[in-house]
C-alpha cells in the first residue's frame, strides 16, 4: 500500500496505472503531502487536449463520451478519461456508473478511465478534477476528456479546466432554451446535437444557430460549429474529432491556447488559495477560532464580523 | 481526513445478467457512504482488473448467480496478483453453495456472502476491514 | 341479548346496516378486551395495502361492486371469472415445467424423460451464450456453455435437441429474447429436417426483448432495434405458422425483479401495447393479432394479493383490447395467461420449506382461475441448478393440487368473496393510473429509454430487501425460526465438465465441414435486410440452413444495429 507521493509519481511517470491512481485518489481526498506528487509530475504536464464534454441529462454524454475515445484510439491517441457523477448529499457515497457505457474500452490499456463522485462541489466537477486531469496529461495520455455531472445545473466550471468545450443538447427536452441556456451558450466551442435521428435534431440546431447569431462576438473569433451525431452508432463521430482538431488548431494559431491555459491556471490558483487560507485561518489559532465560530453561531456575531475577526488574529 | 471514502468495484464477471442482488448492493454501500463504481454486464477478469487499478478501489465485488463463479473468479485473483493489486478486498456474493464457496476463500476471495445475507452485514464487513488495512 | 337483529337476515337477504355495529361491541369488543390483536397493523406483503379485520357486503357496496360488470360469467368478459367457459371441469392446465441443460442430447434425453413422467409440453431454456448471442466458442462464452441451458450454436444442435417422441409433446416453449428470429429459424430449419408438421404443436416464443432491458439484461441491441426485431419474429409468425404463439409478456420476469403486482401489471400490460402497436403498423387489423398475444406471471407468497393479481390481468386486458384498440372477437379480449409459483418466494435456507410454498401458490394459481398452463419451478432452484429429485416433485405438487384438493372442480369457487372482490378492484384502479403515466411518458419504449421502469423496479428491489432484513415481513428459515448451523446438503444438478468440450467440439466440426461461400452470402442477405426495413426472418432461416452460427448472425445485426450498453440512470443502479 504504497502512500508516498514522489514515489508515486514517479511510478505513474513511467507509465503504472496503479500509480497515478493512488495520485489522483490522495489528491482526491485532499492528503497533505499529495501536492509534493503533483508538483513532481508538473513538468512532464502540459502536452494534453483537454476536453471537456457537457450537457442535460440523458444526452448521450457517456455514449458519446466513448465513441469519441473510440476515434482518437483509431488515430493512435491514448486516451484518459473523467466521468463525473453526483455524491448524495444526504450520506455522502454515491453510485458512479459511467464506465458501464465505455465498456468496449474496458480492456484497452490506452484508454486510462476514472470515476470521480462530485463530494459536494457544486458546478457540474468533482473535488479534484483538475488535479486529476493534470496527472493524466502528465502521464503521456495525449487527450483528458471530462464529462460533467449532467444535472442540469450550470455546469460552466468545466470550461475553465478545458481547452475545447463541447455541449451535447438532443431533440426532445421539451423546453429548447432550456438545453442551451445562456451561460452554457457562452462556454461552447462545439455544439453537439446527439441523437440526430430523433425528430426535432434540425430543429434544436437551428435553435443553437440562432442564438450564437445573438451572442456578442467571441474574443478570439471561434464560430463553434454545431454538429449531429447518432453516438449510439457512432454516426458523425469522425466530423466531431475533426472539429475538436480544428478548434485546437485555432487556439494555437489565435494565442487562444494561452488564454486557456492561464485561465486554467487562475482558476486553480483561486480554488487552492480559498481552501488553504480558510483552512490556515482556522488551524492557526484553534481556540480563538473555535471561540469565534460559536460567538457567530449563536448570533454574537454576525458572520461578516466573524470573519474579519478571525484573519484579526494574530497568530 | 474527512475526505476518505470507501471506494469499491461492483461487477458481474461472464454472462450472468441478473443484476436485482448487485443494484440493491450498489443501493446499500452507496447509502452506507461508499463510492460504489459500478462496471455493469459482461465482464471478463482482465476488464475488472483494470477498472480497479484505474480507479484506485479498495474493494471488488462480485456478484455471480449463474454457477459460473468457479470458472470466473480464481482467474479474476490470478489476474489481480500478476498486476500487484492482489491488496484489495475481494468479496463475492450470489448463489454460491458451500463447497465453492470453501474452494474460493482457499483460493484468496476475503468472504463469501450468499443469498440472504443483509445488506448490513456486507457493508459492515467491508467497513471493519477498511478501518483496520487502510485507515 | 337474545333477540339480536344480527342474526336475523334482512328482508332483501343483505344483513341490516347496525349489526356490524353491534358485533364490533357486543363479540369483538370483548374478545379483544384482554389482550389486543397480535400486530398493530395488518398490511398485503406486496402491496403493503392495509387490511381491515373484516370484509363485509357493505365492501362491495361502497366500492359498486357489481357483478355483472365486474365478474360477467366464466368465458365471458370481462373474463374475471376466468377465460374457459367450463373451468378446469374439461381439461386441467397444461403442466408445464422449465427446464434444459447441457448439450443438446443431454436436453433431449431429459425432455424424453419427462414427457414420459406425465407432462404435455416443456420450456426449453437455453445456456447464457445463446441467449445473449453469442457462440459457444466466444471468449465470454467460458464456463456457461451448457451450464444454465441448452447450448444451440448452429442448426445441428437444433436438430439434436429437437429429437423428441412429438406424439406427446402438445407445447413447447422457447426461451430466447435477443436473438429470437435466429432461435424461430432454428426451430423451423429443424422441423424441416426432421420432417415434423409445425402445425402437430404450439410452439410459444417468449420473444421478450423489452422486459430484458427492463430488468433482466439479456439484451444485444438497443432497444428500438430490439423492438423491430421482435416484431419481425411476430408479424411472419402470423402470416406463416397460424397456430403458434409468437410473443409472450414475460412479466413474470418482472415479478422475479421484486415488482409489485400493480407495477408487473403495469409495466408488462404497457409493453404488450407497445409490441401490439409495432406490429398493427405492419399492416394487420387488431382482432387478426390480439389474439396471439401472451402472458407469463409469477405467483407470491400473499395468498389474496395472488388471486387478485390472475383476475386483475384478464379483466385489465380484456377493458384495454375493447376499450383502446376496439377490439370484437374474443379470442382478442380473452387473456392467455400462463402462470407459475414464483422462484423469488423460495428461500436458500431450509429449502425443504419451498415444498410448501410451492404448493401454496400453485393452489393459488388454480384458484386464480383461468391459467392455462401452469409451470412449477423446483424446490431446490434458490440454492443452484435443480436436481431430477426436484422435478420430480415439481411435477407431484401439481398433481396433488389438481387431484388431490377439489379447487378444480367447481368453477371459480372463490367469486364474490368481499375481500378478493375489493382488492381486485383496487388493483384494477391502480394499474389503470400507472399505465396512463407510462402513456404520458410516450410509452414503454420512451420510458425503457428514460429508465423508468428500471428506477422504480430499483426502488422496489430495495424496499423488498430491507423488509427482509428488518424483519418486517416474515420468512421462515431466513429472518424467522432460523436455524442456527444449518447445513446446506441438498442434491443439486451437477453439470458434467464434459458438456463444454462436446459441445465446442461439435461447432469446430460444423465449422470445418460447412460452405463458407455460402454462409457469406447468407449473411451478406442478412446485413442487407437488417440496413433496411424487410422482415429479417426469411433472410435469417436461409443463414441457417447454410449453418451459419447464431453468434455470427447477431455478429452482423451488431454491426447494424450498434451494441446496447445502458449506463446507471438507465439500469436502476
Amino acid at each position: 500500500m504504497e502512500r508516498d507521493p514522489i514515489v508515486l509519481a514517479e511510478r505513474a511517470l513511467g507509465g503504472h496505472q496503479g500509480a497515478g491512481a493512488r495520485l489522483i485518489r490522495m489528491l482526491e481526498e485532499g492528503d497533505e503531502g499529495a501536492t509534493e506528487g503533483l508538483r513532481a509530475v508538473l513538468p512532464s504536464a502540459g502536452r494534453a487536449h483537454l476536453l471537456g464534454v457537457t450537457g442535460p441529462p440523458g444526452a448521450g454524454k457517456s455514449t458519446l463520451v466513448d465513441r469519441m475515445a473510440a476515434e482518437y484510439r483509431r488515430r493512435g491517441s491514448r486516451v484518459g478519461i473523467i466521468a463525473v457523477d453526483p455524491s448524495s448529499p444526504f450520506t455522502g457515497g454515491a453510485v458512479l456508473g459511467d464506465r458501464v457505457r465505455m465498456h468496449d474500452h474496458a480492456a484497452d490499456p490506452g484508454v486510462f478511465i476514472r470515476s470521480m463522485a462530485t463530494r459536494g462541489q457544486l458546478g457540474g466537477l468533482a473535488r479534484a478534477t483538475f488535479e486529476a486531469t493534470t496527472v493524466l496529461d502528465a502521464m503521456g495520455y495525449d487527450v483528458v476528456l471530462i464529462e460533467t455531472v449532467g444535472v442540469g445545473q450550470d455546469e460552466v466550471d468545466v470550461a475553465d479546466l478545458a481547452h475545447t468545450t463541447v455541449v451535447v443538447s438532443i431533440p426532445g427536452m421539451g423546453d429548447d432554451v432550456q438545453a442551451i441556456k445562456a451561460g452554457i451558450l457562452e462556454i461552447a466551442d462545439l455544439f453537439v446535437v446527439n441523437k440526430a435521428d430523433l425528430p426535432g435534431a434540425d430543429r434544436v440546431a437551428k435553435h443553437i444557430g440562432a442564438a450564437l447569431h445573438m451572442r456578442a462576438a467571441p474574443i478570439d473569433a471561434w464560430q463553434p460549429p454545431i454538429l449531429m451525431t447518432e453516438a449510439e452508432r457512432a454516426g458523425g463521430i469522425v466530423d466531431v474529432i475533426d472539429g475538436i482538431d480544428a478548434h485546437r488548431a485555432h487556439l494555437r494559431s489565435s494565442g487562444g491556447l494561452d488564454r486557456k491555459v492561464i485561465r486554467r491556471r487562475e482558476r486553480v490558483f483561486h480554488d487552492v488559495l480559498r481552501e488553504r487560507a480558510a483552512a490556515r485561518a482556522l488551524a492557526c489559532a484553534p481556540r480563538q477560532g473555535a471561540e469565534i465560530l460559536s460567538a457567530m453561531r449563536s448570533g454574537e456575531l454576525d458572520p461578516y464580523t466573524a470573519v474579519e475577526a478571525l484573519l484579526g488574529v494574530e497568530a | 481526513m474527512a475526505n476518505r471514502k470507501i471506494r469499491v468495484l461492483l461487477a458481474k464477471l461472464g454472462l450472468d445478467s441478473h443484476t436485482v442482488g448487485i443494484t440493491v448492493i450498489a443501493g446499500a454501500l452507496r447509502d452506507a457512504g461508499m463510492e460504489v463504481i459500478y462496471t455493469g454486464l459482461r465482464q471478463t477478469p482482465d476488464m475488472v482488473v483494470q477498472a480497479a487499478v484505474q480507479e484506485d478501489a479498495d474493494v471488488i465485488g462480485i456478484s455471480s448467480l449463474s454457477g459460473a463463479q468457479m470458472q470466473h473468479i480464481p482467474k479474476l485473483l490470478d489476474r489481480l496478483r500478476s498486476a500487484e493489486a492482489d491488496d484489495k478486498l475481494v468479496v463475492v456474493g450470489g448463489v454460491i453453495p458451500d463447497e465453492d464457496a470453501a474452494e474460493l476463500k482457499a483460493a484468496g476471495v476475503d468472504e463469501v456472502f450468499t443469498m440472504g445475507a443483509r445488506t448490513e452485514d456486507i457493508a459492515t464487513f467491508i467497513r471493519t476491514w477498511w478501518e483496520a488495512e487502510r485507515r | 341479548m337474545t333477540d339480536d337483529s344480527r342474526k336475523r337476515p334482512a328482508p332483501d337477504g343483505t344483513e341490516p346496516a347496525d349489526a356490524e355495529a353491534t358485533w364490533r361491541r357486543d363479540v369483538l369488543g370483548p374478545a379483544l378486551a384482554d389482550r389486543g390483536e397480535r400486530q398493530d397493523e395488518f398490511v398485503t406483503q406486496q402491496m403493503h395495502w392495509p387490511l381491515k379485520d373484516l370484509y363485509t357486503s357493505r365492501d362491495l357496496d361502497e366500492i359498486g361492486f357489481d357483478p355483472g360488470k365486474d365478474l360477467g360469467f366464466p368465458g365471458e368478459f370481462p373474463y374475471t371469472r376466468g377465460t374457459n367457459p367450463a373451468g378446469y371441469r374439461q381439461d386441467l392446465w397444461t403442466m408445464l415445467q422449465v427446464t434444459g441443460f447441457g448439450t443438446a442430447t443431454d436436453s433431449a434425453e431429459r425432455w424424453s424423460k419427462m414427457l414420459d413422467q406425465g407432462l404435455n409440453g416443456f420450456i426449453i431454456e437455453y445456456d447464457l451464450p445463446t441467449t445473449n448471442g453469442y457462440d459457444s466458442d466466444h471468449p465470454l462464452a467460458e464456463g456457461e456453455v451448457a451450464r444454465a441451458g441448452t447450448a444451440i450454436d448452429t442448426l445441428a444442435d437444433m436438430e439434436q435437441a429437437l429429437d423428441l417422441p412429438w406424439d406427446k409433446l402438445q407445447h413447447l416453449s422457447s426461451v430466447c429474447n435477443a436473438p429470437q428470429p435466429v432461435n424461430l429459424a432454428m426451430i423451423l430449419a429443424a422441423l424441416e429436417k426432421r420432417d415434423i408438421d409445425p402445425a402437430s404443436f404450439t410452439l410459444q416464443m417468449s420473444n421478450a426483448i423489452l422486459i430484458e432491458y427492463t430488468c433482466v439484461g439479456r439484451y444485444i441491441y438497443p432497444p428500438k432495434h430490439g423492438l423491430r426485431i421482435a416484431t419481425d419474429c411476430i408479424e411472419y409468425t402470423i402470416r406463416n405458422h397460424a397456430n403458434w404463439i409468437p410473443i409472450s409478456v414475460v412479466s413474470a420476469q418482472l415479478y422475479a425483479a421484486r415488482a409489485t403486482p400493480v407495477q408487473e401489471l403495469a409495466f408488462g400490460f404497457s409493453i404488450a401495447m407497445e409490441y401490439l402497436d409495432a406490429t398493427l403498423a405492419r399492416g394487420f387489423e387488431i382482432d387478426e393479432v390480439a389474439p396471439y398475444w401472451s402472458f407469463i406471471t409469477g405467483l407470491e407468497m400473499d395468498f389474496f394479493e395472488a388471486i387478485a393479481k390472475l383476475r386483475a390481468y384478464r379483466k385489465i386486458w380484456a377493458r384495454l383490447m375493447k376499450e383502446r384498440y376496439g377490439a370484437k372477437r374474443e379470442e382478442s379480449l380473452r387473456l392467455r395467461l400462463m402462470s407459475s409459483p414464483g422462484t423469488t418466494g423460495l428461500t436458500l435456507q431450509q429449502p425443504l420449506n419451498n415444498i410448501a410454498r410451492l404448493g401454496i401458490q400453485t393452489l393459488a394459481c388454480a384458484l386464480g382461475g383461468g391459467a392455462y398452463a401452469i409451470t412449477t419451478p423446483l424446490h431446490d432452484e434458490a440454492h443452484a441448478l435443480p436436481s431430477e429429485e426436484a422435478v420430480r416433485v415439481g411435477i407431484a405438487v401439481q398433481n396433488i393440487v389438481a387431484h388431490e384438493t377439489g379447487v378444480a372442480d367447481t368453477i371459480d369457487p372463490l367469486a364474490g368473496s368481499y375481500l378478493l372482490e375489493t382488492m381486485t378492484r383496487r388493483m384494477e384502479d391502480e394499474v389503470f393510473a400507472e399505465i396512463e403515466k407510462v402513456d404520458a411518458m410516450g410509452g414503454a419504449l420512451a420510458a425503457i429509454e428514460a429508465g423508468y421502469f428500471q428506477k422504480e423496479l430499483a426502488r422496489s428491489q430495495r424496499a423488498r430487501f430491507s423488509e427482509i432484513e428488518d424483519g418486517t415481513r416474515k420468512q421462515i428459515g431466513v429472518n424467522h425460526l432460523v436455524q442456527a448451523d444449518e447445513k446446506r446438503s441438498i442434491e443439486t444438478f451437477k453439470l458434467g465438465e464434459t458438456a463444454e468440450r462436446q459441445q465446442l467440439a461439435r461447432l469446430a466440426r460444423v465449422r470445418a465441414d460447412r460452405d463458407d461461400a455460402v454462409v457469406a452470402k447468407t449473411l451478406d442477405r442478412v446485413r442487407e435486410a437488417a440496413s433496411g426495413d424487410e422482415n429479417l426472418v426469411p433472410p435469417i432461416l436461409d443463414a441457417v440452413k447454410a449453418y451459419a452460427t447464431q453468434g455470427e448472425i447477431c455478429d452482423v445485426m451488431r454491426e447494424v444495429f450498434g451494441v446496447y450498453h445502458p449506463d446507471s440512470l438507465t439500469s436502476g443502479v
